[in-house]
């Protein structure tokens, strides 16, 4: 049984099409239900306890690829679609989306989109904002509304993709996505360095950062008796060699390391992301015994485990260098003791009107979002 | 209209006198961009800072005025044309370069700041700004967020969507509001993502921070010329179906080809049916073994002559073909019009075909000059104005153009906006729920609906999709 923060919804509909999804959304719309869209479940800890919770509305029968183009480099997919059902159709042409997303294996693409989560390889693609370049998403009113297209570029209307994306299913629930695609690496290397200093890790990060050609993703760990630093290198072999060669590393000790860190996932999860030249400040305010994993260049750290009394002043310090702190996951108590989300934004007033406009009657996940 | 004596009076002094122009015979300036059509404001306000902006911004809100952001005209679909008159709001004096800070790879400008001259600038600093506009010397970096721009090497690098971290904005009531920044993962909804390319009809630019780019430690640039377009765009998808995705991969036909050589002399043969240019950079080693992959791609496809520039003079050379190619059409007719349909790479060949076809059905000189890495054609139909009747072969051939692209799983724009020119076939990619979507938005950003009317959305109660002599703005009169 699904549950969020608890709650347990008074009904589950699975539908298997993005007509009869948006049928169950109006529906429970006009009858004045709370609607919570579900794909894999892997970020449900994410957002304030829920205000109500009716209608649990599960986006995983909606499961087919609807199109993959290697010669466009371009993807259409169901939102409830896994990312590894997705990855495994365009590695057959050597082609991959480049989303290593944490709590990994079992996220849908339409949870990812809500969510914006993403993993390491954002050091060097970003996240789906990037290359997400359609969707297809079902609105409270029954509407099916899409946006962009399926082509590589394209400036036909406005961008409604990127209001859609990290929106937690506040505004609708996406039914349909399709994405720019790339083709994998020809040459790829992972290495590693410890230090017992942040200072000196740090140092190293940014060695690795100004490289002529940076890591692809460089992950900064926390464990217990060091800093552990690890780099992924990609492009062609003869340049990926020399900046192995420049950084002086070792090679990674396992075998299987990203997949083993897609994995990390926890109950009590702080994502504290700052402008990147402030993270270092957020790392050493952090505590000595605290549990994390950060990644240096992008300006994020993944703190988990943490002491309830110990985030009020992380997430102050991290609010007063123009970032934020979000609970990725938290027990209820807490989210509802400090909030998932932490300070408003300035432009709150203009989100809640947008908000308004998508979902006057406050169908969608009510009380769980900022807006 | 609003614009008595009174509002012109409050103009002038929220901008100082010299900074308002209604005269009749000025206002002749900003009739047109660089697209087919134009119209008259009623003032042209050349504020100077935000507080100018905003202080225009409410005067317009009272009196109820249309308002039409404006950077340097550069724009291909109308975006600044004032269809429905009220002001012309220029940022041109919002031109400062505000900082570079190389440490954390930014910069924050002003709009009204050249595109080419923050490349300059940032060049000072071992860094690039990488969205690439054709008419990046003269274009604004306000200009490139309102209509999304961009340019060749977007194929690698992204648009500008994908280099915008913030920006200041002022709303058509005159309400300032930052959105983005320079922090990742922002809790809230993606009100710059959805403002970059909204063709200001959503909010006026006042400062941008923008990414900058480390300068890539080697650039490789190549010209490829083969026997026809077909070949020319087989080639394009064997180098991207290779697992390359070069910096840029750009496609010039043979009408083009000629006006280049005729007066840039870039070495592209003139024998050619089609030439392509390809860019790598990257590491010295990855542009090396990059480049000698391509060529022997290239090879297999028929290319039957490969330079690689040997130095920096010689690569811009190639690339001042590609970029003037446009100004270079002139030798073949006064006057062009550009299409900026997007096709999936693999259509290529098909929608070309097509699209010479429409050209000689028309009896209208075509010159094809395009992203051929991002499947974004720019076909230009090449006609002389004063030929009478010309226009509506003209828009008839454009149009179907578009028709072909749409029709091959396409989109109407890549790069140049919907602005007033094509905002009639939007219902050719969008249905009306669509639609009702975007305009939700529009009323809750700007809901009397006074900034840059007229555009993006079809006209209402539009009957029949035509292109933009419907509005009567491109009468042929209104030409000369």
């Amino acid at each position: 049984m699904v549950t969020v923060d608890g709650l347990k919804p008074k009904a589950v509909e699975k539908p298997k099409t993005a007509e009869e999804l948006a049928g169950c959304l109006s529906e429970a719309s006009r009858a004045g239900q709370a609607v919570i869209p579900i794909g894999g479940g892997r970020a449900l800890g994410m957002g304030d306890p829920p205000a109500r919770f009716d209608l649990a509305l599960v986006t995983t029968g909606l499961d087919r690829i609807v199109e993959v183009s290697p010669e466009d480099l371009t993807a259409t997919v169901q939102a409830g679609v896994t990312l590894e059902a997705l990855q495994a159709e365009l590695g057959k042409a050597r082609q991959f989306l480049p989303l290593d997303p944490f709590a990994s294996p079992g996220h849908t693409i339409g949870g990812l989109l809500a969510t914006a989560w993403s993993g390491p390889l954002r050091q060097r693609y970003g996240t789906p904002r990037e290359f997400l370049v359609g969707l297809q998403v079902a609105l409270p009113d029954g509407r099916l509304a899409r946006s962009g297209g399926k082509v590589v570029k394209n400036v036909s209307g406005y961008d409604l993709n990127k209001l859609h994306f990290g929106a937690l299913g506040s505004l609708g629930v996406i039914t349909e996505a399709s994405f720019k695609v790339f083709p994998r690496p020809l040459f790829e290397e992972t290495v590693e360095a410890s230090e017992p200093q942040l200072t000196d890790a740090w140092r190293e990060a940014r060695r690795a950062l100004d490289l002529k050609l940076p890591p692809v993703a460089l992950e900064l760990v926390r464990e217990p008796d060091r800093h552990r630093l690890v780099a992924r290198f990609a492009g062609s072999e003869d340049g990926v060699r020399r900046m192995v060669r420049e950084l002086v590393w070792a090679p990674v000790g396992e075998a299987d390391f990203w997949q083993q860190h897609s994995r990390r996932r926890a109950g009590r999860w702080l994502r504290v992301a700052v402008p990147p030249e402030a993270l270092r400040d957020v790392l050493q305010s952090l505590p000595e015994a605290a549990s994390w994993w950060a990644h240096p260049g992008v300006g994020v750290v993944h703190w988990v485990d943490f002491e309830s009394a110990q985030v009020a002043a992380v997430r102050a310090a991290a609010e007063d260098a123009g970032g934020s702190a979000v609970l990725l996951a938290a027990p209820s108590a807490l989210k509802s003791e400090l909030g998932a989300w932490g300070r408003q934004p300035a432009t709150i007033d203009l989100m809640r009107r947008v908000k308004r406009a998508f979902d006057p009657a406050g169908t969608l996940s009510p009380g769980r979002y900022l807006v | 209209m609003g614009l008595g004596p009174r509002t012109l009076e409050k103009l002038c002094r929220a901008v100082g006198r010299d900074h308002v122009v209604w005269d009749a015979y000025d206002l002749v300036i900003f009739e047109r961009d660089a697209s087919i059509a134009g119209a008259l404001p009623d003032a042209i306000v050349y504020p100077a800072n935000v507080e100018e902006v905003a202080a225009v911004l409410e005067i317009a809100a009272e009196q109820q005025l249309p308002v039409v952001p404006r950077g340097a005209g550069t724009g291909l679909s109308g975006g600044a044309v004032t269809l429905r008159g009220g002001l012309a709001l220029s940022l041109a004096r919002l031109r400062r370069i505000i900082e570079i800070d190389p440490k954390r790879r930014t910069a924050l400008v002003e709009p009204g700041v050249v595109n080419y001259d923050l490349g300059l600038e940032a060049a000072r600093h071992g860094l690039f700004y990488a969205p690439d506009p054709s008419s990046q010397k003269a274009c604004t970096i306000g200009g490139n967020a309102a209509e999304n721009s961009g340019g060749p090497h977007c194929l690698y690098y992204g648009v500008t969507t994908n280099h915008i971290l913030g920006m200041e904005v002022v709303l058509s009531d005159g309400s300032v509001h930052w959105v983005g920044g320079e922090d990742p993962d922002r809790p809230g909804l993606d009100l710059l993502g959805l403002l970059v390319g909204s063709e200001g009809t959503l909010a006026v630019t006042t400062k941008l921070l923008v990414k900058l780019l480390p300068t890539p430690e080697a650039v490789s640039t190549l010209m490829a010329a083969f026997p026809s377009i077909e070949s020319a765009s087989k080639a394009v998808s064997d180098v991207i179906g290779h697992g390359i995705v070069p910096a840029a991969l750009e496609m010039m036909d043979k009408v083009t080809i000629g006006a280049v050589e005729a007066h840039y002399k870039a070495g592209y043969p003139t024998s050619a049916g089609a030439v392509l240019l390809v860019e790598v950079d990257g590491l010295t080693e990855s542009a090396r073994e990059l480049t000698a992959a391509i060529e022997q791609i290239l090879e297999t496809d028929d290319a039957f002559e490969i330079r690689v520039a040997e130095d920096p003079a010689e690569r811009e050379l190639l690339w001042a073909g590609r970029k003037g190619a446009i100004g270079a059409l002139g030798h073949i007719k006064p006057n062009y019009y550009l299409h900026d349909g997007v096709v999936p790479r693999t259509k290529l060949p098909e929608v070309l075909r097509d699209v010479g076809r429409i050209g000689e059905h028309y009896r209208l000189p075509v010159a094809n000059v395009f992203h051929a890495g991002d499947g974004n054609l720019h076909p230009n139909i090449l006609f002389d104005l004063r030929e009478k009747g010309i226009m509506k072969k003209v828009e008839k051939a454009g149009e179907e153009m578009l028709r072909a692209c749409i029709d091959a799983g396409g989109t109407l724009s890549g790069e140049h906006g919907i602005g007033l020119e094509k905002n009639a076939f939007m219902p050719w990619i969008f249905g009306p729920d669509d639609l009702a979507a975007m305009q939700a938005v529009k009323d809750v950003l700007d809901p009397s609906g006074r900034l840059n009317p007229g555009k993006i959305f079809p006209p209402a109660g539009q009957i029949e999709p035509k292109l933009i002599a419907r509005s009567g703005v491109a009468s042929e009169a209104r030409w000369w």
